[in-house]
């Protein structure tokens, strides 16, 4: 009877451990792929989704937030993948976020990968319905790598002419490389190359101390550089210059107006200067002018010899030979 | 006269009609324990009895093949996933294949082997000792008492002990793992569980319990039909273990399908 009691507590001990195991095991598949916790439902359409199943998982930033629940069709020939997403991190994903395909390494499972997204944007819901981009697709990548190997060919089929045309001495550069005159020409080019890239070296070097002496302290270009009262003092200079020039421009104004006025016949230095009737009769005027001159000068003379200005004369002569001596 | 040559006179031939003969004797077989199973008296203390017998004791054995198949799969693994530097993958693939097949397919062979034969040796036995009748007319019911107690201690106890040769295998592969690829635990469990489902986990149970039913049904039947004095025993204990070794893998095929079906569904 003892026996049968300690075979049953070993059995039921057998039992239990062994639904232990199957507990634990469920436990861990649960928590491990999302199970049991709190979960939104988030949907994307692809074209193609390249072997997606129910159960693989939903990638956030590297992290695994959930998985495929369910795939259907969609419109005419897409797609649609629901997707079970951890609520915890339903404030870290945006409406503006994108879903994408991927693997789980080089050959691993076909994954949901969401990026992207702005803090612009508002978190994501229940059943909200992400922006989805396709990937890569292996058979365009195909395509464009056939594409570059065409190109590569033809590439390489120029290179070959080029280098037989080189070989064959055409062109300058096959001529330089064939030629030896033009191979020593070449080399003087160089050389003078090489002598003018000394002169130039000598002439950084010149112009190197030149702009270190304007650099010194002392140095007009140096104090107008770094000397502010100088800058404010030529500030002030150019002021002055500027109402200077106001003042020219004014003075030449008023110029053009008098010159303007000078040519100008109705006033009276207008017609002195533009008058040509004018300036017959003033030339007339002069003219008798002079002749009235010579004529009075002549009077004058006969005046010095008649009664009675004949003493006076006299008298004028005897004070400024007085004062003479 | 007439009416025995027709009796004794093969439908189809010999071989054949016992082939039928037989399937028909497994069905009644099958369908009286279904019916003996839910009517009282229900015999608990055996049943535990058996329990012990099955589960228990063949626990050592078991975890011991269950360790070495978990390590010497591991190895033989390796080389191949190292060709494309994939060894990090080993736990999702052991996990795999210890889950789904090789955990069920492993104890159900070595239970088969080692209750099958006990239990056909045993009823077979007492079949030609005559014990059985000795049962019947001492009022107690032999098919209740035998065959019941036993076919629902192997349904049973071969999925605990599946779950157990799982866990011993998966840290048998974990050793081997850890040893060469310095992988630690909680990382080779988390592998182990990323690559599976609870369909792979309930399937596998499932499948354990059909297993275990047709070790217990197989063993009880050959026992109890065994004929021809100690010589019927051994053929009895034979042919139960070969037959349900066989029955094992066709299930394991039947349900591998039904499981394909269900997962792509």
């Amino acid at each position: 009877m003892r026996g049968e009691n300690k075979r049953s507590v070993i059995v039921g001990i057998f039992v239990f451990l062994g639904i232990a195991i199957l507990v634990a095991g469920v436990m861990t598949l649960g928590g491990q792929q999302k199970k049991f916790v709190k979960a939104i439902q988030l949907k994307a359409v692809f074209d193609d989704i390249g072997g997606l199943q129910p159960g693989n998982n939903v990638w956030f930033s590297g992290v695994k937030i959930g998985t495929v629940r369910k795939i259907n069709f969609y419109g005419d020939s897409q797609v649609e993948i629901e997707m079970n997403v951890e609520e915890e991190v339903r404030e870290f994903i945006r409406k503006d976020s994108k879903a994408t395909l991927s693997s789980d390494g080089l050959i691993g499972n076909k994954i949901i990968v969401i990026y992207g997204g702005t803090t612009l944007a508002p978190p994501v819901e229940d059943g909200d319905r992400l922006e989805s981009v396709m990937p890569l697709d292996t058979d365009k990548m195909m395509e464009t790598l056939q594409e570059n190997n065409k190109n590569l060919v033809d590439i390489t089929n120029d290179l070959k002419v080029l280098t037989g045309k080189l070989a064959a001495g055409e062109g300058i550069v096959g001529a330089v490389m064939t030629d030896s005159t033009l191979a020593e020409n070449f080399r003087a080019i160089i050389t003078n190359l090489n002598r003018a890239s000394i002169n130039s070296n000598q002439m950084l070097t010149d112009l190197n101390k030149f702009t270190s002496k304007l650099n010194q302290e002392g140095n007009l270009f140096n104090d107008l550089v770094t000397d502010t009262t100088m800058a404010s003092e030529l500030r002030a200079t150019v002021a002055s210059f500027r109402s200077s020039a106001t003042n020219t421009e004014e003075l030449t104004a008023k110029l053009s107006e008098i010159s303007s006025k000078l040519d100008d016949p109705n006033n009276s230095l207008g017609m002195l200067l533009n008058d040509p009737e004018f300036a017959e009769y003033l030339k007339s005027t002069l003219e008798n002018t002079d002749s009235a001159t010579y004529n009075l000068n002549r009077g004058l003379e006969a005046l010095e010899y008649t009664w009675p200005f004949r003493k006076g004369f006299k008298r004028k002569a005897k004070a400024e030979e007085k004062e003479g001596n | 006269m007439a009416e025995e040559s027709d009796d004794r006179k093969p439908l189809l031939s010999k071989k054949i009609d016992k082939f039928f003969t037989g399937l028909a004797d497994a069905w009644n077989f099958v369908r009286r324990f279904w019916k003996e199973v839910f009517l009282p008296p229900y015999e608990f203390k055996e049943v535990i009895h058996q329990c012990y017998r099955i589960g228990v004791e063949s626990l050592p054995l078991i975890s011991l093949t269950g360790f070495i198949v978990g390590i010497v799969f591991t190895n033989q693994s390796r080389p191949s996933l190292s060709e494309f530097g994939a060894t990090s993958w080993l736990p999702s693939l052991i996990s795999i294949a210890v889950v789904r097949a090789m955990g069920p397919l492993v104890t159900a062979l070595i239970a088969a082997g080692k209750v099958g034969s006990s239990i056909g040796a045993e009823i077979g036995s007492m079949k030609v000792t005559e014990q059985i009748d000795a049962m019947e007319v001492s009022a107690t019911n032999p098919f209740k008492f035998l065959v019941v107690t036993r076919v629902l201690a192997t349904t049973f106890m071969i999925p605990i002990l599946v779950l157990y040769t799982d866990f011993v295998a998966l840290m048998g592969s974990f050793l081997n793992v850890n040893s060469n690829e310095l992988v630690s635990l909680s990382t080779f469990f988390f592998q182990v569980f990323e690559s599976i489902s609870f369909l792979d986990i309930w399937s596998s149970v499932l499948k354990s319990l059909l297993f275990g039913f047709t070790i217990g049904i197989v063993g009880c039947y050959k026992g109890y039909h065994s004929s021809k004095g100690t010589e019927g025993v051994g053929r009895a204990a034979n042919s139960a273990v070969v037959i349900s070794m066989f029955l094992i893998f066709i299930e394991e095929l039947l349900v591998l399908q039904v499981v394909n079906a269900i997962r792509t569904f």
